[in-house]
């Protein structure tokens, strides 16, 4: 699915020059659930970031899917964000003026999916995360995890090949921690999802396939274990 | 409909903001409303007055220059009185005797020079000049000397009173659609015909037949010769009307100018032209072709108009149109500044669109579509309040005075006491002794509100919009996603 080949990012932070991801060269193949541990400000972001096509290596090719994201052209990389990459945020980013269903429907926007459609997938999606009852909430009315749950369904509904998830219990509690980690381990398995999944908790990567430990830029990965 | 739902959400979770953005639009675009409306006001009132004395449907004027002041007894011709050594003299066209007990009753024109009538049909054959008219501007001037002036101990020329006098004007009873008299409603009789070309038919002026008790039926005298008043008319509120109207070939009869009688000639002419567009050209040529008379336009009689409708004119159309552009700029400004800052704080909601894949364009049509729904919103309360403004003018309806110089009227030459040196009463010439130099002239101001006025700020109020998202615009443009979202860590 990834084929990252000596990809380096560079960025320039108060006037000094940052290598967030130093020649980092990495393989994940479909379907598998990689997790990327590391402290913080040692390129973990950023390779999200150039996973989803959110940001473009200094040097280096990032080949999704058989294309270089570096190579091409931003409405190309947006394209496949809308139908391949779903992403999951520490913070949730929910739009707090849209309620959970129009939430997971603008993920679907850009498919150019008639409202019929939409309606019908977007009552799917809330339905698979257990939050049908609460389609017409805003953000700021549902708890933490139940914000996450959107978030998660949001990212599932137009069913994409690769979940990207950026400390995706990082601002949970412990029980509700767990609850979406198996939530998203279970969606992983039902859907053949792809899973790059960024954490700080040793307990949710051991839950992975293979646990990588980003340090200074570079990536040292670990053996494939049977999760 | 997501785009309105999306659009709805947010700018009711900005709602003050979303108010203090429209209300500063509202503000300058109510301001160009109400000046523009104060503007056509005081343009409406500057036509009004511009007709009345100018007269419908005349849109050149030609006047005789005035005439160059001659002493009398130096072929100055007219009336004059001289005081010497043997008692004082009065001369009428070149007959002198004593002055005591004599009366004086003279129907001159003493404001313009004559024309000859044979220019009116010269100047209706020009290119553009679709009629012309001739016309004699006249003042019936009647006074007696006491039987005991310049007699020792009777009384002098210093303690001469003011004659009595009324303005006269000749018309051409063919033309009446050109001239001062087209102006005015006839309100007892009728107007003057064809028919009474050499008639002793008079049509008097509504305020003149009030005060000296006239109607339809009564008899004045101009120039010593009975005329019957046929109609009373009124003239609009500001013109400065003759008193008495009267056929132009009895006129020519009855007028003098120097001396000389005024058959075959006119004192002014009034053209209209076959257009708006034609005026200048039509000016020119007729000056070309009277080189030593005055012509004269509406714009030429707008550029003497003075007073407080004039001042409102300036008002309305410098400082009114510059504090609305100022305030117009300071309102976009306000508008552009906070959608950019909507936009800085909405920096993780559109860098999480943009990783949900949606475009550039569709966020920046998202942004544009609030701020042009604000805009609207200003630009309506914008019209509202422009209406309002023009509305409390037209309540208070504050009075304008226009004054209009005026040439006409008697000029007497008086050098004071037996022996102090001759009193002259010419034609022309002289000092202005008490009689007034312009027409004063009162009209109420008002305000109206065009289609065009309405249109301009429906316009404006899409461009604050469109300008303030376009700020927005440009700021989502340089946006990065991963810029956008490292704003959460």
């Amino acid at each position: 699915m990834y084929q990252l080949t000596a990809v380096t990012k560079r960025y320039v932070k108060n006037g000094s020059t940052v290598t967030a991801v130093a020649d980092l060269s990495l393989t994940v193949r479909q379907g598998e659930w990689l997790a990327v541990q590391g402290r913080t400000g040692h390129g973990k972001s950023t390779l999200l970031n150039l996973l989803g096509g959110l940001d473009r290596p200094t040097t280096g090719r990032v080949v999704f899917g058989g294309k270089d994201l570096a190579g091409l052209p931003e409405s190309q990389v947006t394209r496949l964000r809308a139908t391949s990459i779903g992403f999951i945020f520490q913070t949730f980013n929910l739009v707090p003026t849209m309620s959970a269903a129009e939430n997971v429907e603008a993920a679907l926007i850009p498919l150019g999916v008639s409202a019929s459609g939409r309606r019908r997938m977007v009552a799917a999606a809330l339905e698979s995360v257990a939050l049908s009852d609460r389609a017409r909430h805003l953000p700021g009315e549902l708890s933490g995890g139940q914000q996450q749950r959107v978030a998660i369904a949001r990212a599932l509904v137009k069913e994409p090949q690769v979940l990207l998830a950026d400390e995706p219990t990082g601002n949970l509690d412990t029980d509700t921690r767990d609850d979406i980690i198996n939530l998203l381990e279970r969606l992983w398995r039902e859907r053949g999802l792809t899973m790059i999944l960024v954490t700080h908790d040793t307990a949710i990567a051991r839950r992975a396939q293979r646990v990588g430990v980003m340090s200074a830029g570079q990536i040292s990965i670990g053996p494939l274990s049977a999760a | 409909m997501f785009f309105l739902t999306y659009l709805r959400r947010e700018l009711r979770r900005r709602m003050r903001q979303s108010i203090f953005i429209a209300l500063g639009l509202a503000l300058g675009i109510g301001l160009v409303v109400t000046v523009t409306a104060a503007s056509a006001g005081v343009k409406k009132a500057q036509a009004d007055i511009l007709r009345t004395l100018y007269g419908i449907g005349t849109d050149v004027t030609i006047t005789g220059k005035p005439p160059a002041f001659k002493r009398p007894g130096h072929g100055g011709g007219g009336i004059s009185i001289q005081a010497g050594p043997g008692g004082v003299t009065l001369c009428q066209n070149n007959k002198c005797g004593k002055a005591a007990g004599q009366t004086i009753n003279s129907l001159s024109s003493d404001g313009y020079a004559p024309i000859g009538q044979s220019k009116v049909a010269q100047v209706a054959k020009l290119r553009g000049v679709k009629a012309a008219a001739g016309g004699l501007v006249l003042r019936d001037t009647q006074f007696t000397f006491p039987k005991s002036f310049g007699k020792p101990g009777g009384s002098g020329p210093s303690n001469i009173q003011p004659p009595a006098s009324f303005t006269v004007d000749g018309v051409d009873v063919t033309h009446l659609s050109l001239g001062p008299l087209n102006a005015g409603t006839l309100t007892a009789g009728r107007m003057l015909t064809a028919a009474d070309a050499n008639a002793n038919a008079a049509v008097i002026d509504s305020g003149y037949a009030r005060s000296h008790k006239l109607a339809v039926g009564s008899t004045l005298k101009v120039a010593g010769t009975s005329f019957t008043v046929v109609g009373i008319v009124a003239q609009p509120q500001g013109a400065s009307p003759a008193e008495v109207y009267i056929p132009l070939a009895r006129a020519q009869a009855l007028g003098t100018a120097g001396g000389k009688h005024l058959a075959g000639e006119v004192n002014a002419i009034y053209v209209t032209a076959a257009s708006a567009a034609d005026i200048p050209a039509v000016q020119r040529e007729v000056q070309r072709l009277l080189p030593g008379d005055t012509v004269t336009t509406a714009a030429s009689l707008a550029s003497q108009v003075t007073g407080s409708v004039t001042d409102a004119a300036t008002l309305a159309n410098k400082l009114g149109k510059w504090l609305s552009v100022l305030v117009l700029i300071a309102a976009f400004a306000v508008a552009c500044l906070l959608t950019l800052a909507a936009v800085a704080r909405r920096v993780r909601e559109f860098g999480t669109l943009k990783a949900l894949g949606w475009r550039s364009r569709r966020i920046t049509a998202q942004v544009m579509g609030e701020s042009v729904v604000i805009g609207i919103i200003g630009g309506a309360a914008g019209v509202a309040l422009g209406l309002a403004g023009a509305a409390i003018i037209n309540r208070v309806a504050p009075t304008l005075t226009a004054t209009v110089p005026s040439t006409t009227g008697p000029r007497i030459f008086t050098g004071g006491g037996p022996g102090a040196g001759p009193v002259a009463f010419g034609p022309s010439g002289g000092r202005l002794l008490g009689q007034a130099a312009s027409h004063p002239l009162a009209v109420p101001m008002s305000a109206s509100v065009t289609l065009g006025a309405i249109i301009a700020a429906v316009v404006l109020a899409l461009a604050g919009g469109l300008l303030a998202g376009s700020f927005g615009s440009w700021r989502i443009a340089r946006l990065r996603p991963a810029d956008a979202l490292a704003k959460v860590a």
